[in-house]
């Protein structure tokens, strides 16, 4: 055998099983640190060790030293009924946007998929506006689920016109793709903008920009359950799927050759990621970007192989969404930027990027 | 493994690509599919490993009916290497052998110490073990193939289906893989491009013409000046070639009318 074989592409980061898992429990750390970080940043500062005394000892009944005056005092209740839900919202919905976006791109063979790219993420705005014009979003469970429901019908509708349009049969193109998303996208924009502007009594209807451009500013902690039901159960599911996903990146005949018959996987993935895509719109918003963004760095860093791909991914989306939302928050004193904008600001470059270079084909074969 | 094609037709687009072709691949045979670009015969393969159904007839590997069998189950038997290696997505060549053990694994498996040993073993094979690491778009069209090749040794199959295996690949690689697929001692179905190699490695050969089964049997049986001509529309002259003793094809470049032509044309200018 040859002496030097190059055991992986990059050799900084561990290889192997323990690596690996060593890997996984330092973003682990990173993230806790984070969301002491998150708490602690915004309107009025709280030192870092205060917020950790805080979270401490109202999730676990823990107290740390001498706390007695912080835990009554008016910091307390910041970041137990503003912040940390907030946080946690974000945790949430960038590990969702990020798992999103990697499913979509296996699904459909394309680095470029995305929920906000192809319009998927429109179609549930509109669906979400929708329902408020109809009565929903009133608040409560079913409020939430009435809303979450027909952000997920205009999610599934967007996928399949999307889809059709840009030709699931024949060979789909990163061009053809691209531009029906934005079709999609300025459809069903153009409908819900109307939609709130002729339903000109702010009362049920949360802003424009709140659906344009995304905002965590609604977390709240009887919203969260159903946003992290979703998203652990789509995690879990997915992470099972690891291999068959694998597969789908050979393509189709490839993959019957292996034994996957990517038809009926591919339908139920892209229903999977639209009902997602829906419950996560639902809660804040179109934020554009982030599966772009995430499984493009993710992948770039430890390879294709969707067995270390996803859980990365999910991570990192989740760290990802948390510290945008810091910089939402902080980067301009006493005014709240739409976390969408900031998304965007770092994804669109990065869009162009992959746009240009010559590996992705666009508007070739 | 045994494989059986008994009168399979299949239509795209309206139109016959295959009409009703039956053949038979014994345990242990290596059995070439020759025939003009756009005859059929990659359909006819697509048709074996279930990628395009077809209108009529029935495909029989080992006493299982392929058609009607579960992908997953195909796969644990036949391994396919075919012409479609363009990817989006970069894998390692290590992973993308990996991805043969597919087949025989359960949704939470991991890859146990006999898939890994499989794998090497199958990279050592087509002499990719060195480059086990690297990845695979930035290989070339041949290395492409080996990997693809490993791929689907890793598979364990015990029927082979190669349509042009050897397409893209340097002299030194067509033989190799070739002798390496024959000496798997499985039933082996393979559309070859070149006609001396296929006389050289093939048991039997099944020559298609639009469609159908023109010609069937020995290569010696098969390849001759006659049927070259008819099917090929290509004049040849088929001698034993002096060092090897196989069968060796001298084509003629052109027919006697076009050679007069060019000559007039030089005595003209």
């Amino acid at each position: 055998m040859p002496s030097a074989v190059p055991k992986r592409r990059f050799a900084a980061l561990p290889s192997g099983k323990a690596g690996f898992a060593l890997l996984q429990l330092l973003l682990a750390g990173f993230t806790l640190l984070s969301i002491g970080i998150a708490v602690s940043l915004g309107q009025v500062d709280v030192p870092l060790g205060q917020s950790f005394q805080i979270l401490a000892h109202r999730l676990f009944g823990l107290t740390i030293g001498d706390s007695a005056d912080i835990l009554s005092g008016p910091n307390a209740n910041i970041i137990w009924t503003i912040r940390f839900p907030r946080v946690l919202l974000a945790l949430l919905v960038g590990a969702g946007l990020s798992l999103c976006g990697t499913i979509m791109q296996a699904s459909v063979q394309n680095p470029l998929a995305d929920p906000y790219i192809l319009g998927i993420s429109s179609g549930a705005s509109l669906g979400a506006t929708f329902s408020i014009m109809i009565g929903f979003g009133a608040g409560g469970v079913l409020g939430q689920l009435g809303l979450a429901f027909w952000a997920f019908a205009g999610a599934i509708g967007a996928s399949v016109l999307v889809l059709a349009l840009s030709g699931i049969g024949s060979r789909m193109t990163s061009a053809k793709l691209v531009l029906s998303g934005m079709v999609i996208h300025a459809l069903c924009t153009a409908f819900a903008n109307s939609i709130i502007y002729f339903a000109n009594n702010t009362e049920g209807i949360r802003t424009v920009t709140f659906w344009t451009m995304g905002s965590l500013a609604a977390a709240k902690w009887d919203r969260l359950p159903l946003v992290a039901a979703a998203v652990l159960l789509a995690a879990l599911f997915f992470l099972l799927q690891s291999r068959i996903l694998n597969t789908m990146l050979l393509g189709e005949e490839a993959a019957v050759t292996l034994g996957v018959n990517l038809n009926r996987h591919r339908r139920f993935y892209l229903i999977a990621t639209a009902l997602l895509t829906g419950v996560l719109v639902s809660s804040c918003g179109m934020i554009g970007f982030v599966g772009l963004i995430i499984p493009h760095m993710v992948r770039a860093a430890v390879g294709s192989d969707h067995r270390r791909l996803l859980p990365l991914s999910i991570w990192a989306g989740g760290l990802f969404l948390i510290w945008t939302d810091i910089i939402a928050r902080t980067a301009i004193p006493k005014v709240e930027l739409p976390i969408g904008i900031i998304t965007a600001l770092i994804g669109a470059p990065l869009f162009m990027y992959m746009l240009i270079k010559k590996g992705y084909e666009f508007g070739g074969k | 493994m045994q494989l059986d094609v008994n009168d399979v037709s299949v239509t795209l687009a309206r139109a016959d690509i295959v009409k009703s072709v039956s053949l038979r691949v014994e345990d242990g045979r290596f059995v070439g599919l020759i025939g003009p670009n756009g005859c059929g015969k990659s359909t006819l393969l697509k048709s074996i490993y279930k990628v395009v159904q077809p209108s009529a007839g029935s495909v029989v590997l080992g006493g299982a009916d392929v058609l009607r069998a579960s992908p997953k189950t195909v796969a644990r038997m036949m391994g396919v290497v075919g012409q479609f290696n363009e990817l989006s997505f970069d894998f390692t060549v290590r992973e993308m052998v990996m991805m043969g053990r597919t087949p025989h694994k359960k949704l939470l498996d991991a890859d146990s110490a006999e898939d890994e040993r499989l794998v090497e073993e199958a990279l050592l094979t087509v002499g990719m073990l060195p480059m086990a690491g690297r990845s695979f778009l930035s290989l070339s069209g041949g290395e492409k193939q080996r990997v693809v090749l490993a791929r689907a040794l890793a598979q364990q199959p015990r029927f082979l289906v190669l349509d042009e295996p050897t397409n893209h690949l340097d002299i030194k690689y067509q033989l190799q893989i070739l002798s390496l697929v024959k000496s798997l001692g499985i039933g082996v179905l393979a559309a070859l491009h070149d006609l001396e190699l296929a006389a050289a490695y093939c048991d039997h050969l099944y020559l298609v013409k639009q469609g159908r089964i023109y010609a069937e049997g020995p290569p010696r049986s098969v390849l001759t000046r006659e049927i070259i001509s008819e099917v090929f529309e290509v004049d040849c002259q088929i001698y034993e070639n002096p060092v090897t003793g196989g069968l060796g094809i001298a084509y003629l470049e052109s027919g006697p009318s076009a050679a007069a032509e060019a000559a007039a044309a030089r005595a003209g200018s």
